[in-house]
């Protein structure tokens, strides 16, 4: 393949995809990839939530790498930036399209890229405050238009669409739930009344609240069939890589809260993931464990480059030489954005179907096996035999932060 | 101003354009009186061209030319002034200045100076809750979160309401940016609390910016000496750069991005964070 394409979709749950045994179709058009794909079942983010995420994914780094920033450290290198000078002249074409705030130029993300739109100059409005995919498909379309596509691409393209406010269109909510019939305000109403303060108290409201998500998730299927279809009639869409994950799920009172704070379950970190036209495994699942840190290296392995000293994944490809004993995640703990219950961090470790989570702020510890408790409801860390191993391998990441 | 050669056929292309922004404004002075109505003149190059074709319409049609309105946010380029000051004599265009004198005096017309909440009048305060900002002083900058939505939302919304005006016209155009793709030609705005009820017009929207370009070089419409100088687009003087050395329509205007000079702020980014639950 000459082409690499990433396309993310931030906050995406796993769960609602058919391919992942979702029965409601919610994802045609993402579902009918997976013959031409290799389907992770077991990929994990290394945070739930963007700035923690998205090291993992672009730059191949942990969160605590480097000091505290909101914005990008330069002591990271993005995948943008190693292909540029690995490639010495600019043979590789990088460009960025995508609306999420975290990810802008200001916070040092449009580093490396030929070309990087971030929409931080476009004017939004309150129940849907970022530039939507079909808009960037529309970006992503022009800029086809203009660049030599003899010559490899590297093309990132993020959706916000299924982040909230949830406020979806008519024919979407039709899709999942015909009968929910709520106003635009309404449904912002809920953004601010029930999301904003988590909310989970009335479980009616949770339940309309994941009923608007689906409907979002509906119009992200059909932008990113058009976003295939744009990479089509360019004639690049043949010779493209395409790697599709997402940042982080999102939790739906699974364990007390809404939306995506610093919490280590599987709502939050255990993430959809397929590569379509993979250098191997086409049509396959893969079960083995996949670390969020391990995307950029791929990219640059099918560029046909040596991975970058500074990351710290590997490629996952030749998928038999790829099995990662475990995998890790940490993040700033807190329990909701809006209060600023702490700024300690939080972790967690998965291997086999166990998984240990180590909270600083309560000093406290979790045990899960995935197998028995795919929900995460009952804490074996007193009882297990695995726990003093688990907690093990947490512990020298524990307290490494440089502040 | 040299006047440039195009070909028949794109000339022609552009008349048509021209045709349909006219009956954009047909349509809106079917439905209200021009006295009701007014034209949104920045001195930019977008409403410039919609203020040439109003006032051809207005000459063919004997229709009164509506009066012009301008905001004065406190930062603005002094080329524009002049600009405007000139062709608002020279095409006899009656035009009005708003400007929030409150927030002007607060921060004794000095960019960069904190304004206390405290100081100013009551309308601007509850402007200031309603749009969630909830600190006690905040920097006086025209296109900041607060700045913007002081000196120039609540100016146009008290303009509208001191004036009776019933719809505006203004120089959006589509591909200027993404979040303007899909606005229609005619939006009726309903009341809100502190937002009169009022139509807004844009006769414009299908002109790209080359078209735009071409019309006004092609029909000697006049322009602010900043495009030729490499600005693109024209914001708040502190917060607008060159894109380039070269006039405006000599870069690549295909390939990038009309607003990149810009200034990408610190507040834009907060505001769309603010707005998906985070801060």
């Amino acid at each position: 393949m000459k082409h690499v394409m990433l396309f993310t979709i931030d906050t995406l749950r796993r769960d609602v995809l058919g391919l992942y045994g979702n029965k409601q179709g919610y994802t045609p058009f993402l579902d009918s990839l997976a013959p031409d794909s290799v389907v992770f079942t077991r990929a994990h983010s290394v945070a739930p939530y963007t700035q923690a995420s998205f090291p993992g994914i672009l730059s191949s780094s942990y969160i605590f790498d480097t000091p505290r920033s909101p914005k990008l450290s330069e002591k990271r290198t993005l995948v943008s930036e190693a292909l540029k000078s690995a490639s010495g002249a600019g043979s590789v074409t990088t460009a960025a399209f995508h609306s999420n705030p975290y990810l802008s130029g200001y916070f040092g993300w449009n580093r490396g890229w030929d070309s990087f739109y971030d929409s931080m100059q476009d004017d939004v409005d309150d129940m849907s405050p970022y530039i939507k995919g079909d808009m960037l498909n529309g970006k992503v379309d022009q800029w086809l238009e203009t660049v030599d596509t003899g010559r490899p691409l590297f093309l990132w393209v993020h959706y916000m669409d299924v982040h909230e406010p949830y406020v979806p269109q008519r024919r979407y909510v039709e899709r999942v739930d015909a009968s929910v019939n709520l106003t635009p305000e309404q449904m912002y109403g809920l953004f601010k009344d029930t999301i904003l303060p988590r909310d989970v108290s009335d479980r009616s409201k949770v339940d309309l609240l994941r009923k608007l998500y689906q409907a979002h998730v509906c119009e992200v299927d059909e932008y990113a069939r058009q976003l295939f279809g744009v990479l089509d009639k360019h004639g690049v869409l043949a010779d493209s890589t395409v790697i599709v994950t997402t940042d982080h799920g999102e939790e739906f009172a699974e364990h007390g809260g809404l939306s995506h704070d610093g919490k280590m379950y599987s709502e939050l970190v255990h993430v959809p993931q397929l590569i379509v036209n993979p250098p191997e495994g086409t049509g396959t699942i893969c079960d083995n464990l996949v670390s969020g840190l391990d995307f950029s290296p791929p990219v640059l392995q099918l560029f046909g480059m040596n991975s970058h000293a500074s990351f710290q994944g590997t490629s996952l490809f030749p998928l038999s030489e790829y099995p990662k004993q475990g995998v890790y995640g940490e993040a700033i703990g807190k329990l909701a954005h809006k209060v600023k219950d702490t700024d300690r961090p939080s972790y967690f470790y998965r291997e086999g179907s166990l998984k240990v989570i180590y909270r600083q702020e309560e000093d406290r510890w979790e045990l899960f096996d995935l197998e028995q408790d795919p929900r995460e409801k009952e804490n074996l860390i007193a009882s297990s035999p695995h726990a003093e191993s688990m907690k093990a391998q947490l512990q020298p990441r524990i307290n490494r932060e440089t502040l | 101003m040299t006047r440039i050669e195009l070909s028949k056929d794109r000339v022609g292309e552009l008349e048509q354009k021209i045709s349909k922004s006219k009956e954009v404004f047909q349509q809106a002075f079917e439905r209200f009186d021009s006295k009701d109505t007014r034209l949104i003149w920045s001195g930019g190059k977008d409403s410039t061209l919609t203020l040439w074709i109003c006032r051809q319409l207005c000459k063919e049609t004997g229709i009164e030319l509506p009066k012009a309105f301008t905001i004065d946010e406190g930062d603005a380029f002094e080329e524009i002034d002049t600009f405007l000051h000139k062709y608002a004599d020279q095409w006899n265009v009656r035009l009005e200045w708003g400007r929030n004198d409150d927030v002007l005096k607060a921060a004794e017309r000095q960019l960069k100076a904190e304004v206390k909440v405290a100081d100013l009048n009551e309308r601007n305060q509850a402007e200031i809750k309603r749009i969630g900002f909830d600190l006690e002083v905040f920097p006086f900058e025209a296109e900041s979160y607060v700045g913007n939505h002081l000196m120039k939302t609540v100016v146009f919304n008290t303009y509208l309401e001191a004036n009776s005006v019933k719809a505006v016209f203004q120089g959006l155009r589509w591909d200027e940016q993404a979040a303007r793709a899909q606005d229609p030609y005619v939006e009726d705005i309903e009341a809100g609390d502190l937002t009169p009820g009022h139509s807004r017009f844009r006769p414009i929207l299908h002109f790209s910016e080359r078209d735009v370009w071409d019309t006004t070089r092609y029909f000697g419409i006049p322009y602010c000496s900043l495009y030729e100088t490499g600005y693109r687009s024209l914001g708040a003087k502190t917060t607008s750069s060159k894109m380039g050395d070269q006039p405006a329509w000599e870069q690549d205007l295909e390939n990038t991005e009309e607003r990149a000079g810009r200034r990408q702020d610190k507040e834009k980014t907060m505001e769309r964070l603010r707005q998906l639950g985070y801060m």
